[in-house]
């Protein structure tokens, strides 16, 4: 009896160890996670819906321009004339018939003629030659329908010369009336 | 010579009473005769007397004396004793002079100057002797600080113009455009190119500027609202005042009285002559002419106007009186002629000729009618301007390539350049 109460004792023993060991086992903390890639967000790409464009006209491709840029682009092509002269010449005309066309196909806009002079004229004299220059390019407009309201004069005299030599080929250059748009 | 002298006074009063007999509304000038072929007054300026312990008296004694010489020679009424001559005769003792000795060198009037200090300031003591009577004719003091020292020298010589009847000028200042600060704007400068201030500032463009003759305001075109507007500025109180504000508006000219304005303006449509009260109100205007009328220039009295017309087909000088009428053409022989210049003395008008090319300036005798040229330098020659005294000339030419500003003499001596920073141009001194 007393050698079965020992074997027995001895099983729940072994078993309790046993369970003991099994539970120890089992409390051992998991290993920590493997470090996993975060999770990056998705591009969300952003823009405005594009717009289909309309077929635009020409006055309205102008109007979007800004007045310097419309400058920039010289519509009005500028004339020459003779030494000591302010009268139209030939040459001039269909430049000026072009002139006013554009200025027909664009009926807003209103400029300012600017007479010039070479280095061979006089200061005074110059100046009133210059004014006499955009004048007459001025009264040749309005022959070809341009209004007066439309345009403005401006002498510089010889203190603006577009080409800064001093011969014949810079000369001519500079005897000229040019035009600038002041408003559209 | 003395007598000379008495007699060209007398002179002078005959004319003056010429002219206070002469009923109004007449077109005669009174003429004032410089004295052409008189020989000059010789005087002696020896070094001035300074104490070397005194600060700044060194710099003072040598800038006045060099600037009151420099005056002098340029005044073509006195002529320098040489200073190697000064060696031959005794050294200057201010206390006990001895005459004799400056007559033997042919001085005929000593300038005596000595630097004191009164109070800390520099002080410039000058005295004037008349070596044949042993006599003081004049006695100056003048305090300044050392930015004055020149203007020193020039009141001093002013005032020995005006011992011998003669208008000052060395104190007055020439107005010119320069492109020198990037655009052009007014400056102004001492007679002799020293001093060059600007006086606006832009950046748009300033033009044709002349002085009224007490040289307190300057008429002048100016682009800075975007048209050529003709403006009287007021250099010297600050104020700006405009004038004519429609067309191009250009070519101001004071009468030498300084009461009225003549200037050019296309403000009825064409180039014409217009003449208003000195502060620019009452405009009126004097030419019609579907022709350009330009360039108006007063006679001294302020009865008549020189004036350009191209009313034969070529610019060409004209006279008119100054309500516009009794025109007629003075000029003949060039082509193509402007800026005329009455000089103060009434008798000539300096103008612009163009030749093949080149621009020289002309002299054209009223009295002979007969015309010479001043300036021969195939260059631009342009913008004639008179000296108070009618002696001198300024104008701007192109002959070192870029355009400055030059002097001449009436006779085409003395050519001298006045400025040399960015082109310089349209210089006024009188109109």
């Amino acid at each position: 009896m007393k050698k079965l109460l020992i074997v027995s004792l001895s099983i729940i023993l072994i078993l309790s160890v046993s369970t003991s060991c099994k539970k120890k086992v089992e409390e051992v903390p998991p290993p920590p996670p493997a470090p996993q890639a975060q999770e990056q967000p998705k591009v969300e790409k952003v823009e405005e819906p594009a717009l289909k464009e309309p077929v635009l006209t020409e006055e309205e491709i102008f109007q979007k321009k800004t007045l310097e840029e419309i400058n920039q682009e010289k519509p009005l092509s500028m004339i020459f004339f003779d030494y000591d002269r302010y009268e139209i010449r030939s040459d001039a005309v269909p430049v000026l018939e072009a002139n006013a066309q554009w200025l027909k196909n664009h009926p807003t806009v209103k400029i300012l003629i600017e007479g010039h002079c070479d280095e061979r004229g006089t200061e005074e004299y110059n100046l009133a030659l210059g004014e006499k220059r955009a004048k007459s390019t001025m009264d040749y407009l309005v022959s070809l329908g341009i209004s007066p309201d439309r345009m403005r004069i401006i002498s510089y005299g010889k203190s603006q010369p577009l080409d800064p030599g001093h011969d014949e080929n810079a000369w001519a250059k500079n005897r000229r009336a040019q035009f600038l748009i002041i408003e559209k | 010579m003395r007598k000379k002298q008495t007699l060209s006074g007398l002179f002078v009063a005959f004319l003056l009473i010429i002219a206070l007999l002469t009923p109004a509304g007449s077109q005669q000038e009174v003429v004032l005769t410089i004295r052409e072929g008189v020989p000059a007054i010789s005087l002696a300026v020896p070094p001035f007397i300074y104490d070397a312990s005194v600060s700044q008296a060194k710099e003072a004694a040598e800038t006045i004396h060099k600037v009151l010489q420099a005056d002098l020679n340029y005044s073509r009424v006195f002529s320098l004793v040489p200073q190697e001559h000064l060696s031959y005769i005794r050294p200057l003792n201010p206390k006990e002079i001895f005459f004799k000795d400056w007559e033997s060198i042919q001085t005929r009037i000593l300038v005596v100057g000595e630097i004191t200090q009164a109070r800390e300031k520099i002080v410039f003591e000058a005295k004037i002797y008349d070596v044949k009577s042993e006599r003081m004719i004049l006695g100056k003091r003048y305090q300044a600080e050392p930015e004055a020292f020149r203007l020193v020298a020039h009141r001093l010589a002013d005032e020995l113009l005006k011992i011998y009847g003669e208008r000052p000028y060395f104190t007055t200042k020439i107005v010119f455009v320069s492109s020198r600060d990037g655009n052009d704007e007014l400056y102004m400068m001492d007679y002799d190119g020293a001093n060059q201030t600007r006086l606006t500032f832009n950046k748009w463009r300033d033009y044709m500027p002349a002085w009224s003759p007490d040289q307190r305001a300057i008429v002048f075109t100016s682009y800075r609202a975007g048209n050529p507007d003709l403006i009287i500025l007021y250099p010297y109180e600050g104020k700006m005042v405009p004038v004519s504000t429609k067309g191009t508006n250009f070519s101001g000219a004071f009468s030498p009285d300084g009461k009225k304005l003549a200037f050019c303006s296309t403000r009825d449509g064409n180039a014409e002559i217009y003449v208003a009260r000195a502060d620019g109100t009452n405009i009126q205007r004097v030419t019609y002419n579907s022709a350009i009328d330009t360039a108006p220039s007063w006679s001294p009295t302020g009865r008549e106007i020189a004036f350009t017309s191209d009313r034969t087909g070529f610019p060409q000088i004209y006279l008119m009186g100054a309500e516009g009428g009794n025109v007629r053409k003075v000029s003949f022989g060039g082509n193509y002629l402007d800026s005329p210049g009455w000089s103060p003395d009434g008798e000539r008008i300096v103008f612009v000729s163009r030749v093949n090319n080149f621009f020289d300036l002309y002299l054209l005798n009223l009295k002979t009618n007969q015309i010479t040229k001043l300036t021969e330098t195939k260059s631009r020659n342009e913008s004639p301007s008179w000296s108070p005294d009618g002696r001198h000339l300024v104008f701007s030419s192109n002959l070192s390539g870029s355009i400055q500003i030059y002097s001449v003499d009436y006779d085409g001596s003395n050519l001298r350049v006045l400025t040399s920073q960015g082109e310089n141009k349209l210089p006024n001194w009188t109109n």
